[in-house]
């Protein structure tokens, strides 16, 4: 799971509204050809599928094939689907296998066939503490994997069987139901032993998506061209429109705003990865036909105030309960750059994840309700209540403290925020020692199931030690529901299990929902087919194309 | 023999703040309450598997083993983990940079000349610029040209680079569409382009240091204008060139050239905001990135070339002020510079 960073959350800081994923982006259909710019300002793309954190739908999505994939449009839940593999899993009858069979077919840039002993490899050299910094969920459900240490040290994992070239069966610790999303990570892709150079991997890995890497140059650039052996028939959500992809990488964010909204020359075909920032967003809105090409996501991503639950007064559920109702969302809300930087939340599964229920258990104007605020701190016992908020010391999480602070005040709290870096915020808020009593945080799960929203934030097996349940909730009762929804195998029941889940946390009040997020991204006039869902609310690489 | 001696002590003199640098680099970064071990942890990061990347990378032993592992490894290379992912660290091993899959040495080599390209072009702008308005302002005193020079070199000392960068890139690159807006492109590939996109960095760059040169000659050559030696040439019949460029400005040129290096050794070591507004990836974009991912092999290693940089720009002013002032020798000039 990915926590949104103050930079990201930066980009979140817009003054009004834009244009969303409109049906006439649409237009150009499946186009061919051009050469597509991709302005990024990070500095590094790390192409191991060991090392990677990539979404499923960005950057290593078009060079890398995994078992499953994601099927992510506007307006749609996200949806996984075989990519691969024939299908998303046949689980077993002890629920704690999984067995997968590849397509008819496909083959590696070179022209080699892509076998599941390729796929087993590269699972396998994910564990090596050489490779470590990847999506890693699967190290502590498959069996030996805590003890595994990689392929160049440790020999073969055994619960990972490959009895043919064509199937592959992985052996769970414990029944798992998102299983089929755990196979859609990097880790997941094919890596051939014969051409594994660990040194080299992350520049130059061997292509089984629609492109190849043909040039790295580190910080600056990144070309990728066709993958002639990509065959479109065996993959059903990458259309692989233009014929060349350029990542300029190390780009101020500033200056690539402007270089689109200039949109000249080859800009035309370019789009910003990042989020456009706060004063761009502001001359966008004056300008028509910069206008039409921003695209705002759908509100997805969950912000929220964590209540640490193991301290003073907020042991009290009466006194947390009470903060449900004081804050003030609007004010957040205007804080994080007012409608087009979020919409106020309720529930702790976002829009965008299957099975999600929308409810409020605490009613109120999005200002907050003061009185009944006040009702339960008496009731409490609680009158004169001083707490302390601890917040990373940029300029826009600050902001959003101070409107926590502000709403508090209304009903007789007192808010000390405690400013650190991020570093130290993360080492406090996610450590062994949490001196603080409230803190915002921001959630993104790494896979859209409502486990990735649930599970890190509230089992109990995730406080301290760098876990991010924030508010040190333990409650048995969740824990169980917990348990239960993560071993169904069948994904109705298990989405209704993490409904009950999400209500009964909330029952508990041990964070305040605050805002489902929204990111803004711009493109050039001569893209097409690019959009941002509500999860991962992030523009869909695989479907951008080029005007003809 | 005298300068012999000399030379030795100066280099031991760098040797050893070196030292006293890279200790102090490393206490700072370990004193934080970071752990970057956690950056290359992955996710979900288990206290298990944090305990295994900190211990492949050496994050786990006590910090003044792991700064000793780093003198080693300047001389002899370092090695980490085992079997076929096992990372070799080639000597001079200043570190090994696990996010980048690089050694921090070869990294420095492959953005230096990014650094140093904006640095040398805009050094050179500036110096020439700055001293040729501080002279003519020296000279023309209380005209117009020298209330103009000054009035810019207050805006020049006042403006932010960060400000007057993005304002260049806007009216240049965007507006009048002159120049390119950022990037960065090898001399080996293109010259011409290679010129074509530090035009403006070095602009930007020379427009506001040039005017701390153009003040600080100004003030100088006012102060020589009114020497007697300066009176005696011009007594002797000398032309008024001469007096200015061959006895004036030979003596003002030694302030200059203490802070020339100073600014210049500084500049190489990174040019941050430059780098940062035209999109350049040199030494500060390293060193920002580095930061901001608590990559700290890469820290320490930028952290040292650039103390590197301006320690040995220091001795190199040390070196001109003898050929400035051929009265003076070398541990003299090192003495009235008050560094040695």
């Amino acid at each position: 799971m990915k926590r949104l960073t103050a930079v990201a959350l930066a980009g979140l800081l817009a003054l009004a509204g834009c244009g969303a994923n409109d049906p006439k982006k649409e237009e150009g259909g499946e186009a061919k050809g051009g050469k597509l710019t991709i302005l990024s300002a990070s500095t590094d793309i790390n192409f191991d599928p060991a090392k990677s954190q990539n979404l499923a739908i960005t950057t290593l999505g078009l060079v890398l094939r995994r078992l499953t994939t994601w099927d992510v449009q506007p307006g749609k839940p996200a949806v996984v689907v075989p990519d691969l593999a024939t299908d998303t899993g046949k689980i077993g009858a002890d629920g704690e296998s999984w067995t997968y069979t590849l397509k008819d077919g496909l083959t590696y840039a070179d022209g080699s066939a892509i076998t599941t002993a390729d796929i087993k490899y590269g699972i396998e050299r994910s564990f090596a503490p050489e490779l470590s910094g990847g999506l890693g969920y699967h190290k502590s459900l498959l069996t030996g994997g805590d003890k595994y240490k990689g392929p160049y040290t440790g020999g073969e994992l055994a619960s990972i069987e490959t009895p043919d070239a064509k199937t592959i069966v992985f052996h769970l610790t414990t029944a798992y139901g998102d299983w089929p999303w755990i196979v859609s990570m990097p880790a997941f892709s094919p890596v051939p032993k014969a051409k594994d150079d660990p040194k080299k991997y992350n520049q130059n890995p061997v292509a089984s998506g629609p492109y190849q890497v043909s040039s790295y140059q580190q910080g600056s650039l990144v070309k990728l061209t066709r993958n002639p052996k990509w065959d479109a028939k065996t993959d059903q959500v990458r259309t692989a429109g233009p014929d060349e992809i350029d990542f300029q990488l190390g780009q101020e964010t500033t200056v690539a705003a402007q270089r689109l909204i200039a949109d000249t020359g080859d800009d035309r075909n370019a789009f910003g990865a990042g989020f456009v920032p706060p004063a761009q967003l502001v001359q966008i809105q004056a300008n028509p036909t910069a206008k039409e090409r921003l695209v705002t996501s759908e509100p997805g991503a969950l912000t929220y105030l964590a209540l640490n639950t193991q301290r003073g007064p907020l042991k009290d559920v009466k006194v947390r309960q009470a903060i449900e109702y004081a804050v003030d969302k609007k004010a957040f809300q205007i804080a994080s750059g007012g409608t087009t930087g979020g919409d106020p939340a309720s529930t702790l599964i976002t829009p965008g994840i299957a099975g999600r229920v929308d409810y409020n258990l605490y009613p109120a104007d999005p200002a907050g309700d003061v009185a009944k605020a006040k009702q339960l701190l008496t009731e409490a016992g609680q009158t004169r209540l001083k707490l302390v908020l601890l917040s990373e010391n940029d300029q826009v999480n600050l902001a959003k403290a101070q409107a926590i602070q502000q709403g508090l005040q209304r009903a007789g709290i007192t808010v000390t925020i405690k400013p650190v870096t991020t570093d130290a915020w993360i080492e406090v808020a996610t450590g062994d020692k949490p001196d603080f009593d409230l803190t915002v945080s921001g959630w993104q799960p790494d896979f859209p199931s409502a486990n990735g929203n649930i599970q890190p934030l509230f089992d109990s097996t995730q406080i301290g030690g760098g876990g991010y349940n924030l508010a040190r909730y333990s409650q048995p009762e969740v824990d169980t529901l917990i348990a239960q929804a993560t071993a169904e195998g069948d994904p109705a029941k298990a989405q209704a299990l993490w409904a009950q889940a999400d209500k009964r946390i909330l029952q508990d009040a041990p964070v305040v929902p605050l805002l489902y997020a929204k990111n803004s991204f711009l493109h050039g006039s001569n893209v097409r087919n690019f959009s941002v869902a509500a999860f991962p609310g992030y523009p869909n690489y695989l479907k951008v194309s080029l005007k003809n | 023999m005298r300068t012999l001696r000399y030379l030795a002590t100066r280099l031991l003199g760098m040797v050893g703040t070196l030292l006293v640098i890279s200790v102090l680099t490393y206490a700072v970064f370990y004193l934080l309450p970071s752990d970057p071990a956690r950056l290359s942890c992955g996710r979900p990061c288990t206290p298990d598997r944090l305990a295994e990347a900190s211990a492949f990378m050496g994050y786990s032993k006590p910090w003044l083993q792991q700064y000793l592992d780093f003198l080693v490894g300047i001389v002899a290379g370092r090695h980490f983990g085992s079997g076929l992912a096992a990372v070799d660290c080639a000597a001079p091993c200043f570190g090994y940079s696990f996010r980048l899959n690089e050694s921090v040495t070869q990294l420095i080599v492959d953005r230096a000349p990014v650094t140093f390209s904006i640095a040398i072009g805009a050094a050179v702008l500036w110096l020439i610029v700055g001293v040729g308005a501080g002279v003519v302002a020296a000279v023309k005193r209380g005209t117009v040209i020298d209330r103009s020079a000054m009035v810019f070199s207050t805006i020049g000392v006042s403006a932010p680079s960060y400000l007057v960068g993005l304002l260049g890139i806007l009216l240049f690159g965007f507006t009048l569409d002159v120049v390119p807006v950022g990037g960065y492109v090898p001399l080996t590939e293109s010259p011409v382009d290679w010129l074509w996109h530090l035009v403006l960095p070095w602009t930007v760059l020379a427009l506001l240091s040039a005017a701390v040169y153009a003040r600080l000659t100004r003030g100088q050559m006012l102060e020589v204008l009114s020497e007697d030696y300066i009176r005696t040439a011009r007594a002797k019949g000398l032309r008024e060139r001469r007096v200015i460029g061959r006895h004036a400005l030979r003596n003002v040129l030694i302030p200059v050239a203490t802070v020339f290096g100073l600014d210049l050794g500084t500049l190489l070591g990174g040019a941050v905001i430059s780098e940062k507004v035209f999109s350049m990836q040199g030494l500060g974009a390293l060193l920002i990135d580095a930061v901001g991912n608590v990559d700290l092999p890469l820290i320490v290693g930028v952290t040292l070339f650039s103390a590197f940089l301006v320690i040995f720009a220091n001795f190199l002013v040390d070196l001109v002020y003898s050929v400035l002032d051929p009265r003076m020798s070398l541990s003299d000039a090192a003495a009235s510079s008050g560094r040695n």
